[in-house]
């Protein structure tokens, strides 16, 4: 019987510095086997190891369409991430999963689609975005709201702000937006402030949010006032975690009638399971 | 289902011939009040007239510490560590504890099993043993107090002996390398079996359904009834570790004294401890002690869909040894304003 437990072996090829307290590392298999037949679905996540520290949680941020690689992208801010942020291209790290249900990407296809991202929360939607693109002829229109406090916090601002002119060309509309920066010369206000600049059909869009769980209640109601469809609607959630796999107990949420594992039975839920249980959020 | 008897003069010789199983772990009296289980050398000295152990059997399956993984920090590789294991036998298991030993598999036998679990689960015989409940027992609304799978053998007292259910191929196997000790179950004993059920369901304190508490409780979670409650809890854990279905677990990296290798290890935890919700940036999941405190009644009162039961299993643990004298099941009746006790 396999060790559940186990970790893949992993290479770090490239580490690049989204913003001062987040990096962004690609990563490859070592073992040929396992980079041909390891997949996931955007939103799933991995527990990766730093040897001799412990195991963190992380939500893969690339699309699943590159076989072999995929990238994840990291805050400083424990014991554990400050040592990845230590890593060099050739280090190794462990790495198990892909972990929790993902996005229901399937049920998406032939729908526009709609990702509202506050702070660290652009790293599970940009897999779900790099996987739409991989996909362009499977998905309508396609907007992308990219959230921060400070334009220098903003995840992905260059990548995205790079691919303005084929966003253009391919329906996709990406906005940039920051609360707290005057000097930042884009958009401002908040995440929801910005859905009625989305290029979505409200009847005919999937959402995705990912952010802070503050930030939820706001964009659901800006969402369900512009006709966007409750059961459409699909968010992330957080809590500690040490397995992964529905063992450790740590991320048990939820209330007695809907007692759930973010990491096996999430982290994506939908908006009527997150209104009907108290404790999800 | 196969039954067969054995007779109060052969249950010694019965035990004793379980050694050559693998180690005998049955309870034995070790103070006025508490009974633990421990291996048994002398098999006169096991009690069966116990009701709870200090430390439920979930012990011998889901260590409290437990050695993962060794690991060579400088070379990033990883050795797990799979302890050698000896067969065991555990003699006198309850029905609830049964059940709430299926409810682990449940969660470390699901979709990715845990093979340091799996390994002690295949090396375990599990030996029923039927009980008459004390005032802190209330399996009976959690519909746990009979157990249909789960176990090898299940003893049921009979006047001059026990009727044995046998409910696994390694219960028909001793059944069958033993037969001198058994014999056919005949129409008085069968008379006798029925009058002990109905019996032990007269001396349970409480009747009714729990099947609507877990909605009863979400509805009434912000109620101050639980004030009083909340304030009292130590938050030390007793309740969980006593859990038959608690099994939370920590895992941790020690390192050597060199930092050249550590080992992973995984050890209890409990949702009644401060760190159990708290992340990485100081935002805490269960930050108050309500939070913590509901946390458990929350989860043992939720819906276990592998055996249509709650995860509590009414075994009455958590009440007996908590030192705030906090009481579980009146708690939850006194939300659910249930009043029927029979023999209160
Ligand atoms: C499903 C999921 C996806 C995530 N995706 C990302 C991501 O893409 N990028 C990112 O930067 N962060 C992500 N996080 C948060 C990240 O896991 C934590 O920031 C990280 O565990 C902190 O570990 P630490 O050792 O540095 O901090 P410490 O405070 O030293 O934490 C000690 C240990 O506690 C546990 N822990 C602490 N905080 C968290 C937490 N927030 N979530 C889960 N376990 C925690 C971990 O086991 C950790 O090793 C994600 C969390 C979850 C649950
Ligand atoms: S045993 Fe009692 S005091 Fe201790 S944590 Fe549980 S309820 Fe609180
Ligand atoms: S919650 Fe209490 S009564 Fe229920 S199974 Fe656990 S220890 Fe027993
Ligand atoms: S992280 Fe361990 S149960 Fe979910």
């Amino acid at each position: 019987m396999d060790n559940i437990y186990s970790l893949y072996k992993c290479r770090v090829l490239r580490v690049y510095d989204l913003t001062d307290d987040v990096k962004l590392f690609l990563f490859r298999f070592e073992n040929p086997d396992i980079a041909e037949s390891w997949t996931f679905i955007p939103g799933q996540f991995v527990q990766l190891d730093i040897p001799g520290l412990g195991e963190v949680p992380i939500s893969i941020c690339s699309s699943p369409m590159r076989k072999g690689f995929f990238e994840l992208c990291i805050k400083k801010i424990g014991r554990v991430t400050d040592k990845i942020h230590e890593l060099k291209p050739g280090d190794f790290v462990g790495v198990r999963g892909p972990y929790g249900n993902g996005f229901p990407i399937t049920e998406f296809e032939d729908n526009d689609l709609l990702l509202i991202a506050a702070g660290i929360g652009m790293a599970p939607l940009r897999s779900v975005f790099m996987y739409a693109l991989d996909n362009r002829w499977k998905f309508g229109n396609i907007t992308v709201i990219n959230s921060a406090k400070f334009g220098k916090t903003l995840l992905f601002k260059k990548e995205l702000e790079a691919m303005r002119d084929m966003a253009e060309a391919e329906n996709i509309r990406i906005i940039q937006t920051v609360t707290r920066d005057p000097d930042w010369p884009g958009r401002v206000g908040r995440a929801q402030e910005h859905i009625k600049y989305a290029n979505t059909k409200p009847e005919d869009a999937y959402v995705c949010v990912c952010g802070p769980p503050q930030i939820y209640n706001d964009v659901f109601q800006t969402l369900i006032k512009n006709s966007y469809d409750p059961r459409r609607i699909y968010v992330t959630l957080e809590r500690r975690m040490k397995c992964g796999v529905g063992k450790c107990g740590h991320c048990i949420a939820g209330s007695s009638t809907f007692l759930k594992y973010i990491c096996v039975d999430g982290p994506v839920f939908g908006y009527y399971d997150i209104i009907s249980t108290p404790g999800l959020i | 289902m196969r039954y067969v008897k054995i007779t109060n003069e052969k249950i010694y010789d019965f035990l004793e011939r379980l050694k050559n199983y693998g180690k005998l772990y049955a309870p034995v009296k070790i103070s006025d009040k508490f009974y633990d289980r421990k291996e048994i050398e002398d098999v006169r000295e096991i009690a069966f007239e116990y009701i709870r152990t200090l430390m439920p059997a979930k012990k011998y399956f889901v260590s409290p510490t437990e050695k993962m993984f060794e690991i060579d920090i400088e070379k990033g590789e990883y050795k797990e560590t799979l302890e050698n294991i000896e067969p065991f036998v555990i003699f006198g298991m309850h029905a609830c504890e049964i059940v709430g030993l299926r409810i682990l598999d449940g969660v470390y036998l699901d979709k990715y099993p845990d093979i340091y679990y799996k390994r002690k689960r295949d090396a375990g015989i599990i030996v029923g043993l039927s009980c008459l409940p004390d005032e802190y027992c209330f399996c009976n609304l959690t519909r746990t107090d009979f157990v249909d799978v789960g176990f090898d053998l299940f003893l049921h007292e009979l006047p001059d002996g026990y009727l044995v259910r046998v409910g696994s191929p390694n219960g028909h196997k001793i059944v069958d390398e033993n037969t001198d000790l058994f014999e056919e179950v005949d129409k008085n004993d069968i008379d006798a079996f029925r009058a002990f059920e109905e019996k032990r369901q007269e001396m349970f304190k409480w009747e009714g359904s729990f099947d609507n508490m877990r909605y009863i409780l979400e509805l009434t979670m912000e109620d101050e009834v639980w004030d009083e409650e909340v304030e009292k809890c130590f938050g030390c854990g007793n309740c969980t570790n006593t859990c038959p279905t608690c099994r939370c677990y920590d895992v941790q990296d020690i390192p050597d004294i060199d930092g050249k290798k550590a080992k992973r290890i995984r050890f209890w935890d409990s949702c009644q401890f401060r760190g159990h919700g708290l992340v990485a940036g100081g935002h805490n999941f269960r930050g108050t002690k309500r939070d913590r405190f509901l946390n458990r009644y929350i989860c043992k009162n939720a819906y276990f869909y592998g055996l249509g039961t709650s995860y509590c299993v009414g075994c009455g643990n958590c009440t007996y040894f908590c030192p705030a004298n906090i009481d579980y099941l009146k708690n939850l009746m006194k939300i659910r304003s249930m009043t029927e006790v029979k023999n209160g």
